[in-house]
């Protein structure tokens, strides 16, 4: 009998052992000059700027942020539905018989959703120049390419049976497949849209960060100057916006799940994202954003095949791609494992309420912000690129555990603590057993995510493929970028194979939706 | 004999109404006792009560003198349920599930250790021998089990746990005929002689008035009060349709 049995309970909790190696070297190469900064990075936490020129410029700021999330997301989200239809294969053969040509479009898909917002808006910066277009297009495209995964995918596991029972009896397709999956449809897409709002508000930020207007440029600036205080009134209003968003999305998802016509719940979604892509063009005009200012357009300098010859000589791709899969393995291990980890060892009510403050002001803080934050008192290494880049998403893992927690029933719990056990024992097989599969399969997806956001910390380690990328972007390579944007998509398309394999594996072929929409839902 | 478990002036409201109304019990040490009545009757909730999963707006529960509500976690372990609904835990094999049943004498690293490995195996084997399943099942997926072998694992993890007093609530529940009559041996056994050395006490609640000659004592509940406690061989059919009555 092979005894060793490892539950999907204890390889939620391992990958916290990544935490070790990566503290371990950080506190190695810790150094004293930073430790007064980050004491007063905290301090000024309590104490953010409220001079009349830096809140302005931070309202300002965050308006740009919103207005421009808000038209991304409305715009990528339309895009997305109508291509997710045109990429699902169930579309297809209910209406011409054939599946091929919705492989064909998701194939076609897969390029622009590999590459991170963050390499869109660079790409793009290159071609565009300065134009508020960047930051638009550099979030819709790779969020509609998203949002259509999604939705096919969706389409594609509906169960079919009704639908077949409604061709049979001599209806036209279109009506067959309204009829048929739209009412399953509705609820799912709802929240999942819901979810890439929340998602383009922090790209949008973080295009900021990197000099592509709004909030994002504030926090920077402050950042530069370390000037805390002013640091801290930009994301406390970051801050202050997100939580509203979460709570509004909340009652609007509590809300609809109350309502059981699921046709009425997105007339109304669909209803509300006109009404917010109406509102957010005159806003972007009010903070002086013009969308309709000439861009200048630069064609791509393509490479000869010479040029991407040397290129391919010339970079050290065994180094890159190995610690591009590094940082993702190590920031991956804090991220999975740290949230259960924290709730097993302080699973009272007080204990998760406390650490749930912690997850938000993770979630909170721009990535970059975080590393440079991390770089004031230790150098420059992958293992800070890592931590920077696990504790971001460990916020948002933490969250997605503590709902679904949340939703589950609490008999396991119950009889266990009534037989005896303690609360940390309890909390792990009682609570955190049943929700662990569900957790392991949003993990491997988080894990492909975290994959595509090591561009954004990859100057942190000064190594990866992130890294490289953005040098060669400075320095005008476009053989290297070409080839880089090449390797970079292609690894994430295999990590995006594997987790969809690891998806499929713990909740079975039956639900190989992206568990943002369990968790979200 | 000892009282092991008392409950004085108990009540309950929930959130239709009252669960229990003002009930008084003493359960004794080695008793075995029948708790009858209709849906609704309070049965789950007297269980709870008795489990201390559920705390009473009114009245004491009281456990070998001590008070359920202060009594330390560890002790907890004397008292055994077998839920109506199982609560196996889904992700984990047979043996792992059994293992749950004595986190309340193990710590953490132990917990955890047995997520990778199952721990004790031999007294695992032991309880499921004493519920009648084949010690072939010992690594085997919850989810792959039938009705009757999941309802046996549950009954080796109360055993595990060795606790003196048994609460079950339901265990007959959809259960053919043969495996009432199986499952309902092996809880009496278990509660008298138990192949694992322990003296043990069963209180379980069932529909099955037929079957009560197996116990000493038989409590029926009516609306959330007790309405008659007595030794079985004392029920009477009058008595049985004053509790099945519609009200």
């Amino acid at each position: 009998m092979n005894r060793l049995s490892p539950t999907p309970t204890i390889l939620s909790l391992l990958p916290a052992l990544a935490l070790i190696p990566v503290i371990g070297v950080v506190v190695t190469n810790v150094h004293d000059g930073g430790r007064l900064l980050l004491v007063e990075f905290v301090g000024a936490a309590l104490q953010p700027s409220l001079d009349p020129v830096v809140v302005q410029s931070a309202w300002h700021g965050l308006q740009i942020t919103v207005a421009t999330a808000l038209f991304s997301w409305a715009i990528s989200s339309f895009l997305g539905i109508l291509l997710g239809l045109a990429s699902a294969s169930v579309v297809w053969q209910t209406c011409v018989g054939q599946s091929w040509p919705a492989i064909v479009i998701r194939r076609f898909l897969a390029i622009p959703r590999a590459i991170h917002e963050l390499l869109w808006g660079l790409l793009l910066l290159q071609i565009l120049g300065l134009s508020p277009w960047v930051a638009i297009l550099a979030i819709i495209i790779p969020y509609t390419a998203l949002v259509a995964r999604v939705v096919s995918d969706q389409l594609d596991t509906q169960d079919r049976r009704a639908l077949i029972a409604l061709q049979q009896s001599g209806s036209k397709p279109f009506p067959v497949l309204i009829t048929a999956l739209g009412p399953k449809m509705g609820p799912v897409l709802i929240s999942y849209i819901g979810y890439r709002l929340e998602c383009a508000l922090r790209g949008a930020t973080l295009l900021g960060v990197f000099g592509m207007g709004g909030l994002g440029i504030d926090i920077q600036l402050a950042f530069r100057s370390l000037d805390f205080q002013e640091l801290w009134t930009p994301l406390w209003m970051l801050a202050g916006v997100m939580f509203s968003l979460e709570q509004i999305l909340s009652w609007f998802r509590s809300h609809l799940r109350s309502s059981k016509n699921a046709i009425k719940q997105m007339i109304i979604t669909v209803a509300l994202m006109i009404i917010l892509t109406l509102i957010s063009v005159p806003w972007l005009n009010a903070v002086d954003i013009d969308l309709s200012e000439s861009v200048s357009w630069n064609a791509f300098p393509w490479p000869t095949v010479a040029e991407l010859k040397i290129a391919f000589n010339t970079l050290p791709w065994i180094q890159l791609v190995s610690s591009t899969i590094m940082v993702t393995l190590l920031a991956a291990g804090i991220a999975i494992g740290i949230p259960p980890m924290g709730m097993m060892l302080w699973p009272s009510r007080v204990g998760i309420g406390v650490q749930s403050y912690i997850w938000a002001l993770l979630r909170l803080i721009p990535t970059p912000i975080s590393a440079l934050l991390l770089l004031l008192f230790s150098q420059t290494s992958l293992a800070v690129a890592a931590l920077a880049l696990g504790a971001h998403n460990l916020g948002v893992m933490g969250r997605l555990l503590k709902e679904g927690l949340d939703e589950q029933s609490n008999s396991g719990w119950q009889s266990l603590r009534a037989s005896g056990s303690g609360t940390q024992t309890a909390w792990l097989y009682g609570c955190f057993s049943g929700q662990s599969p569900s957790y392991l399969a949003y993990a491997a997806y988080r894990t492909d995510v975290i994959l595509r956001e090591t561009v954004v910390v990859g100057w942190v380690g000064g190594t990866g493929l992130g890294w490289q990328l953005i040098e060669s972007l400075g320095s005008f390579n476009w053989a290297q970028v070409a080839l880089l944007t090449i390797v970079f998509a292609t690894l994430t398309l295999i990590g995006e194979t594997l987790s969809d394999q690891c998806r499929q594996h713990w909740l079975g072929p039956s639900k190989v939706r992206p568990m943002i929409l369990d968790l979200q839902s | 004999m000892n009282a092991l478990l008392e409950l004085k002036g108990v009540r309950v409201h929930g959130p239709r109404g009252i669960r229990l109304n003002n009930i008084d019990l003493t359960i004794s040490s080695g008793e075995r006792i029948a708790l009858l009545g209709s849906n609704g009757a309070g049965k789950s909730s007297l269980i709870a009560v008795a489990n201390g999963s559920l705390t009473p707006n009114r009245g004491l529960v009281l456990w070998q003198g001590h008070s359920m509500q202060n009594l330390r976690q560890g002790k907890r372990q004397a008292i055994g349920t077998l839920w109506q609904d199982l609560r196996l835990i889904e992700e984990l094999n047979v043996a792992q599930n059994i293992n749950a049943g004595a986190l309340g004498s193990r710590n953490l690293l132990w917990a955890v250790a047995n997520l990778i490995y199952p721990l004790e195996i031999n007294a695992c084997k032991e309880c499921l021998q004493a519920v009648g399943l084949s010690t072939d099942l010992i690594s085997a997926p919850i989810g792959e089990l039938s009705g009757g072998q999941r309802q046996r694992v549950a009954l080796a993890r109360v055993l595990r746990q060795r606790p003196e007093l048994i609460l079950a609530d339901e265990p007959l529940f959809s259960l053919d005929p043969t495996l009432i009559e199986e499952v309902l041996n092996l809880l009496l056994a278990n509660a008298i002689i138990s192949p694992l050395a322990i003296h043990r006490t069963l209180l379980m609640s069932m529909h099955q008035p037929d079957l009560i000659h197996n116990f000493d004592r038989v409590i029926g509940l009516r609306s959330g009060s007790i309405v008659f406690d007595h030794p079985s061989n004392e029920l009477d059919a009058k008595a049985l349709a004053w509790i099945y009555r519609s009200e």
